[in-house]
């Protein structure tokens, strides 16, 4: 299929997300599409999907104009577009998800069970996913959810599949599978419109790109004519030039132990013991099932160990309790802002002052101009870009959401940050924003432990690397053994038994 | 040119919001127009005093509603509390002579079937809706075996006192009211000064989110349902009070469903999160001022379910429905 997208515009209201854009997909091309967050990369392809009409601009499809794009039509068309929130139903079977909508029927009203399950599993087996047709969803893992989503679009031979961003959950070992079926496909004469945020994925998959910034077309053309440096400043314009953030800064390191956890276990790992100085930010990082996402949360008591102790200044810690661990002086900033960050109906201002309210505000009322004063300090320390802080936060674009959950752990003074995947799915303003962050805390004597499966974060910050590998701590780096491929090599196991 | 289109979309904003957050308001002017129109001398003092007297007592249920409500749960158990501690209540009053004893066992015994249902959701790990509807079912049994058919009658030397209490006014205003009006601001102020308004609000909007930001989700549950534990006592004292005999079998039946229609009509979500108690407020006048209308107008009387249905529907809808765009 050849797509071409010509002169797209579209307001909503008076804001306009996309002005004049226009950009192409060959066959059988995976197409980059570059832009930060708000930048009109998903609107243009709700507009391609059909999710809503443009105010102008023509669709064509190999040179014939689709007039009056709708979600059916666009399925007619053979596009397919897998949204970055999987549409998945927990309590149905993987087949049954498949066919959703487009049943396939006998007898004039029965569903043909048999026929939907062989052609998905057939399907299935053809990208050597693993996955049993017959399964439930619910019991499927994230990288497995979003295989059947690819086979569902593959179910009817879809010939544009568009994927905003389908790498967030995944682990490097599967998103290596994830391009290998798209590359099989794409010799297939697939195409591929290919939304993220993540340099290296763009340029190891992707043929061409089209960078979009503020709803104005920037830029197209071929990956393997530019670099990671150059994508970037087309990303961001020039205002941001990727640095090494702790180059050229005294090491803030101390001797002084803020937390000691010995012999930590719990249902996916076991024998974590570390120390944790104050000025000092250690990662930990690991494959999706390697235990980091069950420590993160332990560490704060939000999930219950099963054995170990954790220590601070103040002694040792009741983990079952997490207003206690908070009082300890720990603070958490939760992976997956949506499901465990942000209280949508709350306002930012809320939403900035809940855990000084919980941990340190003694009176029964709350000023609300205090709570104001607080917000402000935060607007102010973490560039906040908002309008009212009594909005709802989902008025606020991910980076800023962000920005507002960091700030709600900052106002409680912390002597440990834990921060669990902070910067996903956020643009890279508000990313180097966090890790700047980071290193101002450690420099005030902070301590951050801080989990991550994106080398180039390890890279950026790590003073001390621990690397999971099945629930076991495979290796201590410390910043002169860092690198990617060490990490790569403990995570997968190869070095676990050099390490004993 | 970018500045001018801002400011406009901040005006647009500015009237979204607008008419989001002030739904409950503008339903409450177009009813009272209307109530105006049908009958002029809907103003008059006497009839405004009368429609507070006549939704107080509900009125005080939906505020602890309110909020259930907001937190992301419901309660039916409001009615079937209110004629357990009202049946009991009037049981102590003629036993002890003493309407301070009588208050401060109301205020207890709804606090303590509150926390029943509190420990029931969030101990016992059983939806709310469940658990009240049992409770539902249990107090009104235990109530009807306690009287055995007959009322709970306040005795001769009691009742003057003890129906002055409801009955009475204070400068020429229903005690009635006052108690709706400063249970009505009690309330508010707790939602929306204090951090446990806050907790409530925050439960209900993302469990998991409050859960990692430190609160105690299930002490906030169980503690909202102690607090409108203790309105629904205040209620059943309120009711004893008003009727001084209470039928088991029918005393404050209905009640849940009025005080979820208030809470609903007032413009607080069914999904938790967020809820306006000055909407309650107006929601419970909303209802009696429907009511006197279709009494005014002629309604017949078996058809104001119906039409009370329609407008609860349409008042909701128009909300929701702004809220959408």
């Amino acid at each position: 299929m050849i797509l071409e997208m010509k002169n797209i515009s579209k307001s909503f209201g008076p804001v306009q997300a996309l002005k004049d854009v226009s950009f192409d997909v060959q066959h059988g091309e995976i197409h980059g599409l570059l832009g930060e967050n708000g930048a009109g990369k998903t609107t243009l392809m709700n507009v391609l999907a059909g999710t809503f009409p443009p105010d102008s601009g023509t669709i064509l499809i190999d040179g014939a104009e689709v007039v009056g794009m709708t979600p059916r039509k666009a399925n007619e068309k053979k596009i397919r577009f897998i949204h970055q929130e999987l549409n998945l139903c927990n309590d149905l079977t993987v087949f049954q998800n498949m066919f959703l909508g487009e049943e396939y029927s006998k007898d004039f009203w029965k569903i043909d069970r048999k026929r939907e399950l062989k052609h998905a599993q057939e399907v299935l087996d053809s990208m050597n996913s693993g996955i049993s047709a017959a399964y439930l969803v619910a019991d499927l893992d994230t990288a497995q959810k979003q295989m059947v989503e690819i086979a569902r679009a593959l179910l009817f031979s879809s010939e544009l599949i568009i994927m905003d961003e389908p790498t967030t959950a995944l682990n490097n070992r599967e998103i290596e599978k994830l391009f290998t079926i798209m590359e099989t496909l794409k010799k297939e004469g697939v195409s591929f419109i290919y939304i993220s945020h993540k340099m290296p994925e763009l340029f190891r998959i992707c043929d061409r790109y089209t960078v979009l910034r503020d709803g104005d077309f920037i830029q197209s053309g071929f990956f393997r004519d530019i670099n990671e440096h150059q994508a970037t400043e087309l990303l961001v314009g020039k205002r941001f030039v990727q640095a090494h953030i702790k180059e050229g800064l005294p090491s803030s390191i101390t001797d002084k132990v803020v937390l000691r956890a010995k012999n930590l276990q719990g249902k996916t790992f076991k024998n974590v013991s570390f120390d944790l100085h104050a000025g000092e930010i250690v990662i930990f990082t690991g494959l999706q099932g390697s235990g980091t996402d069950e420590l993160a949360t332990s560490l704060f008591g939000a999930s219950s160990l099963s054995g170990g102790t954790v220590e601070t200044s103040s002694g040792l810690l009741d983990m079952r309790d997490i207003k206690h661990v908070m009082k300890s002086g720990i603070g958490m900033i939760p992976r997956n802002r949506k499901e465990r960050g942000i209280l949508p109906d709350l306002s930012i201002r809320n939403n900035n002052s809940l855990a000084y309210l919980v941990s340190k505000h003694k009176a029964f009322f709350v000023s609300s101009k205090e709570e104001k004063a607080r917000f402000e300090k935060s607007r102010i320390r973490m560039d906040i870009k908002v309008s009212n802080d009594l909005n709802p936060i989902t008025s606020l674009s991910g980076g800023n959401q962000q920005k507002v959950i960091l700030s709600r752990w900052l106002e409680i003074d912390a002597d440990v940050y834990i921060m669990d995947n902070p910067t996903q799915g956020i643009d890279v303003g508000a990313k180097f924003a966090i890790y700047k962050l980071v290193v101002e805390l450690a420099s005030q004597g902070k301590a951050v432990l801080f989990f991550t499966s994106e080398y180039p974060e390890i890279h950026q910050l790590a003073d001390r690397c621990f690397v999971l590998y099945k629930g076991e701590v495979t290796s201590e780096l410390i910043r002169d053994e860092i690198s990617e491929v060490a990490i790569m090599e403990y995570s997968t196991g190869t070095h676990r038994e050099a390490h004993k | 040119m970018k500045g001018l289109t801002m400011k406009n979309f901040q005006g647009k904003e500015a009237w979204r919001t607008m008419t989001t957050n002030y739904s409950h308001w503008l339903s409450f002017i177009l009813l009272l127009v209307v109530a105006i129109i049908v009958s002029p001398s809907f103003l008059s003092w006497n009839n405004i005093t009368n429609q507070f007297v006549q939704g107080a007592i509900v009125g005080i249920c939906a505020m602890g509603m309110s909020l259930i409500i907001s937190a992301g749960m419901i309660d039916l158990s409001v009615g079937s509390s209110v004629a357990l501690i009202s049946g009991f209540g009037v049981t102590i009053l003629n036993s002890t002579h003493s309407i301070t004893l009588t208050l401060l066992f109301c205020l207890g015994a709804g606090m303590l079937l509150g926390l029943i249902n509190g420990l029931l959701v969030t101990k016992g790990r059983i939806a709310p809706f469940i658990v009240t509807l049992a409770t539902m079912s249990a107090w009104r049994s235990v109530i009807n075996q306690m009287g055995q058919g007959g009322p709970f009658t306040v005795d001769k030397t009691m009742y003057a006192p003890f129906r002055a209490l409801a009955a009475g006014r204070f400068l020429g205003i229903p005690h009635l009211m006052i108690f709706l009006i400063v249970i009505s601001f009690l309330t508010a102020m707790l939602m929306s000064k204090t951090k446990f308004g806050t907790y409530v609000y925050a439960v209900g909007s993302n469990q998991q989110a409050a859960r990692l930001s430190g609160i105690n989700v299930d002490r906030v549950k169980t503690l909202i349902f102690t607090y409108a534990g203790m309105l629904y006592g205040l209620a059943a004292f309120l009711l004893a009070s008003r009727l001084t005999s209470i039928q088991a079998a029918s005393a404050g039946s209905g009640y849940e469903m009025d005080a979820i229609a208030a809470v609903a009509i007032g413009g607080t979500s069914m999904d938790g999160g967020k809820g306006k108690i000055l909407g309650t407020f107006l929601g419970v006048l909303m209802l009696r001022i429907i009511n006197t209308v279709l009494i005014m107008a002629n309604v017949p009387p078996f058809l104001n379910g119906l039409v009370t249905g329609v407008i609860i529907i349409v008042a909701v809808l128009a909300q929701s429905t702004k809220k959408n765009k």
